[in-house]
């Protein structure tokens, strides 16, 4: 880290001043949209501050000190903590069968083979779509094939997420459908060419 | 106008969490921890063998001597694809030429210096990038690895869903109470003052573990099947081979261009591709002060001549980023101060990954579903994954680098898992019973 921009540093401070200000708003008995959106922005700002110093370098640098601001922040409050007994959550998951339920094995199967099989073969067909238009788009070889790698995990697991949150098979079916059809063109013209 | 979700949207976004969760479980765990641990890895390659020569710089004609005599030792058998020199550096300060099949430690003079020994380092390196499973060269361990990465996003997405408040609780953090409100406020609490970390490495692991299986869809459709074409776009293309035999190309020439031409560089590799054939050529690679990307890949010729740069450094922005991706996941880009943070943050996030089964067999607990052998069970994997870790590197320290610690390791976790169900099993009553009692 030797040699790094001082605007670096003024942009890791900005990030922890974020943070505290962050600390103090959320812990205001009302919400404050001022003291919210100043630590918001202040956070912002390290972020710019930081790529302008030393680009995406600095960005991880700048995010390494906010962060661990933060984890300070927060052991101070787990110090601090009094004794005490707060009501849990017990929100119920519905992931395993209760006294009575069914155990779906079948379906936990078939929700399996959407999620993890079906998911990733759209998650990829949607990457490989993607990579063609960014050459129809003329863009360098390099940022649609990198886009395209980087698509794969980040649209399975947005896809994971949405199916897991269907209840209704059918709707999972749908949305599965849905996502497909921009790879429909291009299979098509892998076909036709 | 609020950006909260409805009550019913949050619901299933915590079913959708807890799934998500109880899929991935203990093996994410086992990533998670086994990460935390690999950030030091050059260290843990100091500690393992501390012997070797050590050195902060290397003489250029040194470098091409070592290759030459360990070339030598392989005269006659299978000749070697790739040869690479790794170049000693400020974290690892040993030189160590590196053929398909041994790698050798060099002195300061070049003479060859014994057979590195790091089996553990290697172990633990396996551990994290294949679940040291060796199907298919890695491929498939590698992949399961790769979908981990995955869940640990959609973990992400489906825990900010399920949790409206947590930014707004982010500092609550209320450790002495009882009931279960400190495991969910410490999961809460470090998941969400991690989050760009959590990202950060999930979204770069799960593309070097899903870059494969992506590569043969992408390349199969774009690039007529061949992968090396797909990544060639990226990271530079091979030369075109040529098996005709040829001497060992002037590795020395091509260091000296660097050192006169970029001081300011640290060189951390050289790579051969085929080398001792009419096709060979050279790359150096050369890491950029404060920059993500692992390196630049510097070009040459055999006699030695620079033939120009593959772009990571100052390429496209797709070879830049693909470039970043290793050191963005593995913390290798800011000295020991970003290797310490990162370990730090890879343990918060390992605990993340405990809590968050133990919140859910809680609250089965707690509505009157008690699972002495599955709270057992992940007791057993919370607690024996690191113990069994601690067992392979005592043997290490015991018996030396050839024990095989991938077996021990995964041989005494299911033995501790095994055992904590069967004396849970023994002394499981029913829960009512327990309350009575209570």
């Amino acid at each position: 880290m030797d040699g790094a921009a001082p605007l670096l540093w003024i942009a890791a401070a900005l990030g922890a001043a974020g943070v505290a200000v962050l600390r103090h708003a959320w812990s205001l008995p009302k919400r404050s949209a001022g003291w919210n959106t100043g630590g918001w922005a202040l956070l912002a700002v390290s972020i710019l501050a930081s790529a302008t110093a030393e680009g995406a370098w600095g960005v991880a640098i700048a995010a390494l000190v906010t962060m661990g601001a933060a984890l300070v922040a927060l052991a101070a409050a787990a110090l601090q903590s009094p004794p005490g007994r707060t009501p849990v959550s017990n929100r119920r998951v519905g992931l395993l069968p209760e006294a009575g339920e069914p155990k779906r094995i079948g379906r936990r199967f078939g929700t399996f083979g959407l999620v993890i099989v079906a998911g990733l073969l759209v998650s990829m067909g949607l990457a490989t779509a993607l990579r063609g238009i960014g050459g129809l788009l003329g863009w360098h070889e390099a940022n649609s094939n990198a886009l395209a790698l980087f698509a794969v995990p980040v649209l399975w697991a947005v896809l994971c997420t949405v199916l897991l949150m269907q209840t209704r098979r059918c709707d999972q079916v749908v949305t599965l459908l849905v996502c497909a059809l921009p790879v429909v063109p291009v299979l098509l013209s892998g076909v036709l060419s | 106008m609020t950006l909260a979700p409805d009550p019913a949207t949050v619901k299933r976004a915590l079913s959708a969490h807890a799934a998500i969760g109880l899929l991935a479980g203990a093996l994410l765990y086992i990533v998670c921890l086994s990460g935390s641990l690999l950030v030091f890895y050059e260290e843990w390659q100091r500690f393992e063998q501390a012997a070797p020569p050590q050195m902060a710089a290397i003489d250029p004609d040194a470098v091409q001597r070592g290759m030459e005599a360990l070339l030598a030792t392989e005269r006659g058998r299978t000749p070697t694809t790739h040869f690479y020199v790794d170049l000693p550096v400020e974290k690892l300060p040993t030189t160590r030429v590196i053929t398909d099949t041994q790698s050798v430690h060099l002195d300061a003079e070049g003479n060859l210096a014994g057979p590195e020994r790091i089996e553990w380092s290697n172990f633990l390196y396996g551990l994290h990038y294949t679940l040291n499973i060796p199907v298919a060269q890695g491929l498939v361990g590698i992949t399961i690895v790769g979908i981990l990465g995955m869940l640990m996003i959609a973990l992400a997405l489906s825990g900010l869903i399920a949790h409206p408040r947590i930014f707004r609780d982010a500092f609550r953090l209320r450790t002495r109470h009882v009931g279960g409100v400190a495991l969910s406020d410490w999961h809460n609490r470090l998941s969400v003052w991690t989050l760009p970390f959590t990202l950060a490495i999930a979204v770069t692991g799960a593309v070097i573990g899903l870059a494969t299986v992506a590569s043969y869809a992408i390349a199969g459709r774009y690039y007529g099947g061949d992968t090396e074409a797909f990544y060639a776009t990226m990271f530079g293309e091979e030369g075109k081979p040529d098996p005709a035999p040829a001497p060992l190309p002037n590795v020395a020439a091509a260091l000296r261009y660097m050192e006169a031409n970029h001081p300011d560089l640290r060189l951390t590799y050289v790579v051969v591709h085929e080398p001792g054939t009419a096709g060979q050529h050279v790359q150096i690679v050369a890491e950029h002060p404060r920059r993500l990307i692992f390196g630049e890949y510097y070009m040459f010729d055999s006699s030695g001549n620079f033939q120009g740069t593959a772009g990571l450094a100052d390429g496209a922005l797709g070879q830049q980023a693909a470039a970043s991706n290793y050191n963005l996941h593995f913390g290798n880009f800011g000295g020991l101060p970003v290797k310490i943070a990162y370990a730090l943050l890879g343990l918060a996030l390992t605990a993340v990954c405990a809590t968050g089964t133990f919140i859910w067999l809680g609250k089965r607990r707690r509505r009157g579903f008690d699972e002495p052998r599955l709270r057992a069970a992940w007791h057993a994997v919370v607690w024996g994954a690191p113990a069994a870790l601690a067992l392979t590197l005592a043997v290490r320290l015991t018996f030396g680098h050839a024990a095989p610690f991938a077996a021990i390791f995964w041989l005494g976790l299911a033995a501790v898992v095994l055992v904590a169900v069967a004396a849970a099993g023994r002394t499981a009553r029913p829960v009512e019973a327990a309350i009575q009692q209570a």
